[in-house]
């Protein structure tokens, strides 16, 4: 079956739109560092929510989201693929070579696949407006995200028959639906297959849903999205542009690769889901007893008395975490705990205590207290931020 | 019109099983054709007067995969 080859762009020139996409990130990552100087002040908890997105997306999400959705990418490629290749065969016998262009549909793809997720992130931020995710959902959410990426690690690796049910099969009438569709053109199917994007999400796309869920804005939610997938473009294009123009050996290879990455996000999502559940069981809250750091530590007695009242905890929240990361606290006393924040834009803002089922987004620069109530000796509340990344613990005795 | 299965162990992911589909519009006597990766096979519903076992898997074949009749 042959068609007629329509003019296309030049891989090169798609090439260069690729590297355009990694100096983007590389500006905003710059941008990210200079923020203090920017002085975003009131607009810098959406900005670096917004930096961190795109962080997130162009380190981890590229590659998972390939794992996930390499498949319908795969499938708009086929279509050009097999022009090339009738094309090639046609000029075989003419003797002259004809250069793949592949670039092109990967292209398509990941424009609709941007502008899809934009107006996800923009509906999920209005139905965030409504709803609130509470830490316990947040928690249920990242396991369930953790065991699906690491169910997909194991498919890739061939594990077991079982794991193939973790990948997620379009419904026949949508497949049915766009090929037929897109019959006869050539843009057609990558840009449909991008915007179906949205039905198979991958892990870390998930999460970073959830998180455009909890932005309560359409607008916050839909530039979150935007930044993720903007993320994602660079590494989804190289990866998808070697692994076609260089063959399925490499393919395969990448495969692993990715496979490998996938896993171990897997992982890194369960255990950060435990600990927003507040579990002993997580590696984090396991390992911390393992290791125990005599800077990591304080007790009521270390608090600074000359700015906080005699019992009175204090618990510095910093860009990298929480310090001290454990508290000794005297047991069958309630107490207070003040949260510091100083110029603090991370993750590590949204405190939250699980057990007290206690969650508040601290302000970027200021103190916050917490009413703990009396707990028994030889018990441990474990504190946490909202996406299980920075932890600690108050130890009673 | 039969109705048959073919077993097609090197499917990957779910993309195989949509291109493996798409062999529906491009095969003529074939009905339709329904793929799926969880169970690594492929139902197909065709007219043997018009096309051959054979033939079949040498479409699939060119897809790049094996087909073996179940």
């Amino acid at each position: 079956m042959s068609k007629q080859q329509n003019k296309s762009i030049d891989p090169v020139i798609i090439a260069a739109l690729g590297v355009a996409l990694i100096a983007t990130g590389l500006i905003l990552s710059v941008v990210n560092s200079n923020e203090q100087s920017l002085n975003l002040n009131a607009d810098s908890g959406a900005w670096s929510q917004l930096v961190l997105a795109f962080i997130t997306g162009i380190t981890t999400g590229g590659l998972s989201c390939l794992a996930v959705q390499g498949g319908l990418l795969a499938s708009s490629l086929a279509h050009q693929i097999e022009q090339d290749y009738v094309e090639q065969t046609a000029h075989k016998k003419q003797k002259v070579a004809v250069r793949s262009n592949s670039a092109f549909p990967i292209f398509l793809f990941l424009v609709a696949k941007m502008v899809a997720y934009t107006l996800l992130g923009a509906l999920l931020g209005w139905l965030g407006s409504y709803l609130t995710l509470s830490p316990m959902t947040r928690a249920m959410l990242m396991i369930a995200i953790g065991i699906f990426m690491i169910g997909n690690a194991l498919r890739m690796f061939n594990v077991h028959p079982i794991f193939r049910y973790f990948s997620i099969e379009p419904p026949k009438f949508i497949t049915r639906y766009i090929r037929r569709t897109a019959k006869g053109t050539d843009t057609a199917t990558p840009l449909f297959l991008g915007a179906l994007t949205v039905f198979i999400p991958c892990g870390v796309t998930q999460a970073m849903m959830a998180t455009a869920l909890g932005t309560g804005s359409a607008i916050l939610g839909a530039a979150l999205m935007f930044a993720f997938t903007l993320g994602t473009s660079p590494v989804f294009f190289i990866v998808a542009y070697l692994t076609t123009e260089l063959g399925s050996r490499l393919e395969k290879f990448f495969m692993r690769f990715v496979a490998v990455l996938v896993l171990i996000l897997g992982f890194v999502t369960l255990d950060g889901g435990l600990n927003v559940l507040g579990s002993p069981l997580s590696l984090q809250n396991l390992t911390r007893n393992l290791y125990p750091s005599n800077s990591g530590s304080a007790s009521v007695a270390d608090s600074p008395q000359t700015t906080f009242p005699a019992g009175e905890l204090v618990l510095s929240v910093n860009n990298d975490g929480y310090f001290p990361r454990t508290l000794k606290a005297p047991a069958n006393v309630a107490f207070k705990l003040n949260l510091i924040t100083n110029q603090t834009y991370s993750c590590a803002r949204d405190f939250v205590i699980p057990a007290l089922d206690y969650y508040e987004l601290l302000p970027d620069t200021g103190t916050v207290q917490v009413n703990i109530p009396a707990q028994k000796s030889g018990s441990t509340l474990f504190f946490t931020c909202s996406m299980g990344m920075y932890t600690g613990q108050i130890v009673f005795e | 019109m039969i109705k048959k299965i073919f077993k097609i162990p090197d499917m990957t992911c779910s993309a195989c099983a949509m291109k493996l589909e798409s062999l529906e519009d491009t095969l003529d006597g074939v009905k339709e054709i329904n793929a799926s990766y969880h169970r690594l096979e492929m139902v197909i519903e065709y007219d043997e007067s018009i096309i051959t076992d054979q033939q079949i898997v040498a479409a699939v074949k060119k897809k790049g995969y094996q087909a073996i009749e179940a």
